[in-house]
């Protein structure tokens, strides 16, 4: 298991690399730089050439790069040219809003999402099959921007249960201590932003988690299906199994490895950030900061949050590997 | 035993704790949020680019020597300076500055302060360059009187002094923070910086010790949402109390403004920019369909201005006649008549005067992204099919279409430009003067000996009713030539909670000042 993940890690560093010249080449390919985008169509060319000599935009590229590389060797991940601010400073304030989101959209999504699908393979062709699977279906062909749309004017402006957007409401004050909303509320004994942050992420949990509980459910149900029909699911009722521990223990274990495989590239797509989502609720997380970035061609932000979802998506992957050691015996084996 | 200890103390300390919490919650009446759509750039004028949200917080955090005077914006008023005079040749400006006025920080604020802030943007801030290195020399006299030496004439300079980059900066605290001022900005201004989250808020507290008078309003949160549906939606909730116009663009759709006024909750305030938005030639160009000027006329005859500005902007764009927009102190009021005026019959003729065939001509209609210029685009395209022509719209994103602009490959453009200083220099310098022509989206005014020396000569001129007659002339000038067709100029529009009075929104920039907003 050991040699496992350190084989894993050190095949990290060729593709940390790969990523890295790819991004940094990608983005000055791009045509416009950031000191024209960022003073706008009124700017003089003196005044862009300024500022381009502001942000040692003149020097040759191959010696940015080299500046580049070896600030990262130092945990450098240079300054946002936007802000002036250090890119590694940024990232860190905003991945927790990222991290607490995903988290909670997995966990909804995974609650609602296996004990459907289980309970529709159950009870296949029922009307309760047929709501469940038009449901979902719903679920995964809607796009984003139109859920949230329909679940802010219902539950925001129509009840005017929940909040529209936003992590915390403006009135009430959270103090800062670890970046995630409802942990620093109740640390810093503050209930009423606890009970804030937890309204805030309501909605933005429910969009997100909608997609991710729909594929679930739906992928949970088919995989169920097939494995129902096997020899040694007969084989355990033969034996006088009860119902539940044929279902669960024999059906769901042996379909659960392709949902943790889904489960996991959602996540890791998650925590790259939901730039729609994150957008649309005006949610102060990774994705709506490197889409901004890219608008605003911040070459040392673009570079610097994709090496950081490089990092997440191969860890993810990395640690699915190892779930699939702790469902399947055979893997585990292997992994040795 | 413990359990029931601990349930006892849970239960008394429960609703503390909820006391506690709900005293931190914040007076909403004295409480003013702000929808933007981003984080503020840069907080303070050694750095402000002339973004937007950065350059309106600086307005409140910090003052100017001088300021437009609302509601018109035609006049100068004092801020930081009591009263002022301007030496006969125009460069050397003597100001009185007020006494007793002090930074948030407690030190006092007098004229080295003043020179300073002054000196720390013309080094730091490579975006005032072309004016501030102007500046040749600031002498403090005394700690109320300042000099300010120019090396040559710039009468613009006062409207310069009224930007956020020359706003005055408390040097302790520049000593103190050094290059993290900007995350610690300390001015004179009538709202105190406080805290800022990323991609969340900047919170601006009252100073109580403001000389022109304490706010109304206890603190101003900048809350940052992106994007324009949410906006809307959480206005209309009274999640926030104003959006506000995102420099160049509207911060709702523009299709919204219909439902938004009928909303009895929500005020809508219109108010006329300087804002130019127009078709331009390349003016450079001495080949191609539009190098003969009864072709440009032909076209600027062909666009049904007011069907534009009704149709495509429901009303929430105003007519512009010449080069300047009719708000401004300099327009001359004849551009009125001289104006084009549509009439798609007189293009065809005027086309055929200039011995261009339409059916000839392919054009490329280049233009800026978004759902707004394409309907533009699109409403011109549709005019030059009526007398003949064929144009195809190419909408480019902003830095393609600036490289594709200023190296002239292109036949007719649509663009535009925001002054962003109150004077008309603003517009005719960098739009039409020749030697500017490739350094930024102008009119790529070929060289053109007379209409150049009328432009600096207006530019320098010390007194301002002479200026004035310049301009006068060269707004004739300038739309003998038919450098483009001057399509509109879109109204600033704010969007506010109606309990909210007392805004005061400028022009150019367009900001709004919150000092004396108070909400019923």
């Amino acid at each position: 298991m050991a040699s496992f993940i350190i084989r894993r890690l050190i095949a990290l560093i060729p593709v940390m690399c790969i990523v890295l010249v790819i991004v940094f080449s990608l983005v000055r390919i791009i045509p416009g730089d950031p000191a024209t985008t960022l003073l706008g169509p009124g700017a003089t060319a003196e005044q862009i050439a300024a500022l381009r000599a502001q942000m040692n935009l003149d020097q040759p590229v191959v010696l940015q790069f080299w500046q580049y590389v070896a600030g990262l060797f130092t945990g450098d991940f240079g300054v946002s040219l936007k802000t002036g601010q250090p890119v590694a400073h940024e990232i860190l304030t905003r991945l927790p809003a990222t991290i607490e989101l995903s988290v909670l959209a997995v966990i909804v999504a995974v609650v609602f999402g296996i004990p459907l699908g289980v309970l529709s393979a159950t009870r296949a062709n029922s009307l309760f099959d047929h709501v469940t699977r038009i449901v979902s279906l719903i679920g995964v062909s809607m796009p984003a921007f139109l859920l949230a749309l329909i679940l802010q004017l219902t539950f925001g402006t129509w009840l005017g249960w929940l909040p529209v957007s936003g992590r915390l409401s403006p009135y009430v004050p959270v103090e800062t201590v670890t970046g995630f909303a409802v942990l620093d509320a109740l640390i810093t004994g503050n209930f009423a932003g606890v009970a804030s942050a937890l309204a805030h992420l309501v909605l933005p949990t429910a969009v997100l988690a909608a997609f991710l509980a729909a594929t679930l459910g739906r992928f949970v149900r088919n995989t169920m299906l097939d494995v129902m029909g096997e020899d040694f699911i007969r084989t355990a009722r033969a034996k006088g199994l009860h119902n539940r521990q044929v279902v669960l223990e024999h059906g769901l274990r042996n379909s659960l490895l392709p949902a943790v495989t889904i489960i996991g590239l959602k996540f890791a797509e998650m925590l790259g950030g939901a730039i729609l989502t994150e957008t649309i609720f005006a949610w102060p997380g990774i994705g709506r900061y490197m889409f901004e970035a890219i608008k605003n061609r911040d070459y040392p932000v673009i570079q610097g949050t994709t090496l950081v979802f490089a990092l997440l998506f191969v860890l993810t992957s990395i640690v699915v590997d190892l779930l699939y050691g702790v469902l399947d015996p055979r893997v585990r084996r292997k992994m040795g | 035993m413990t359990i029931w200890k601990a349930v006892a103390a849970a239960t008394v300390a429960m609703p503390l704790m909820w006391t506690a919490a709900h005293a931190q919650e914040v007076d909403k009446l004295k409480t003013l949020v702000v929808a933007v759509p981003s984080d503020p750039v840069a907080l303070e004028p050694g750095t402000n680019k002339a973004e937007p949200i950065g350059s309106e917080i600086i307005l409140n955090v910090f003052d100017t020597l001088v300021a437009w005077t609302a509601p018109d914006f035609s006049q100068l008023e004092g801020r930081l300076a009591k009263s002022w005079t301007v030496s006969e040749d125009g460069k050397v400006f003597d100001f009185k500055l007020r006494e007793g006025v002090k930074f948030q920080d407690g030190t006092p604020f007098d004229a080295a302060a003043v020179k300073f802030s002054l000196e720390r943007t013309k080094a730091a801030n490579p975006y005032v360059k072309a004016t501030f290195d102007l500046i040749k020399e600031i002498t403090v006299v005394s700690p109320t009187e300042l000099k300010i030496t120019l090396s040559a004439a710039y009468p613009a300079f006062l409207s310069i002094l009224a930007q956020p980059q020359s706003a005055v900066v408390s040097p302790a605290a520049v000593a103190k923070y050094g290059d993290k001022f900007a995350s610690h900005p300390v001015g004179t201004g009538p709202f105190a910086f406080k805290s800022a989250q990323a991609d969340t808020n900047v919170v601006l507290e009252a100073n109580p010790d403001y000389f022109r008078g304490a706010p109304k309003l206890k603190q101003i949160i900048y809350r940052v949402i992106p994007d324009a549906s949410t906006r809307r939606l959480e206005l209309e909730n009274g999640g926030v109390d104003i959006v506000q116009q995102q420099g160049q663009l509207s911060a709702i759709a523009a299709e919204d403004i219909g439902a938004l006024k009928a909303n009895r909750d929500v005020k809508v305030i219109e108010t006329s920019s300087q804002i130019i938005r127009q078709l331009e030639f390349n003016n450079s160009k001495t080949d191609g369909p539009f190098a003969n000027v009864k072709a440009r006329e032909a076209i600027a005859h062909a666009i049904d201005y007011d069907g534009l500005l009704q149709g495509v902007f429901g009303g929430t764009a105003e007519r512009v006649y010449g080069p300047l927009t009719s708000n401004s102190w300099a327009f001359n009021p004849k551009m009125k008549e001289l104006a084009p005026k549509y009439d798609p019959a007189l293009a065809k003729k005027l086309l055929a005067e200039a011995g261009v065939d339409p059916a000839s001509i392919n054009l490329k209609l280049y233009s800026f992204q978004g759902p707004l210029w394409g309907a533009v685009a699109t409403f011109v395209q549709a005019n030059l099919a009526d007398i003949g022509i064929n144009a195809t719209i190419e909408q480019t994103e902003f830095p393609a279409l600036r490289t594709l602009q200023t190296s002239g490959q292109f036949d007719v453009a649509l663009d535009g430009r925001q002054p962003w200083y109150n004077d008309p220099d603003a517009h005719i310098t960098i739009g039409y003067l020749s030697s500017l022509a490739n350094t930024a989206m102008t009119f790529r005014m070929p060289a053109d000996k007379d209409l150049d020396a009328l432009i600096l000569k207006a530019q320098q001129t010390p007194d301002m009713e002479a200026r004035k007659a310049l301009y006068f002339q060269i707004q004739e000038e300038i739309a003998r030539r038919v450098p483009g067709a001057y399509l509109f100029s879109p109204k600033l529009i704010v969007y506010a909670r109606a309990n909210v009075e007392g805004l005061v929104i400028n022009s150019a920039p367009p900001l709004n000042e919150y000092w004396s907003v108070y909400k019923k």
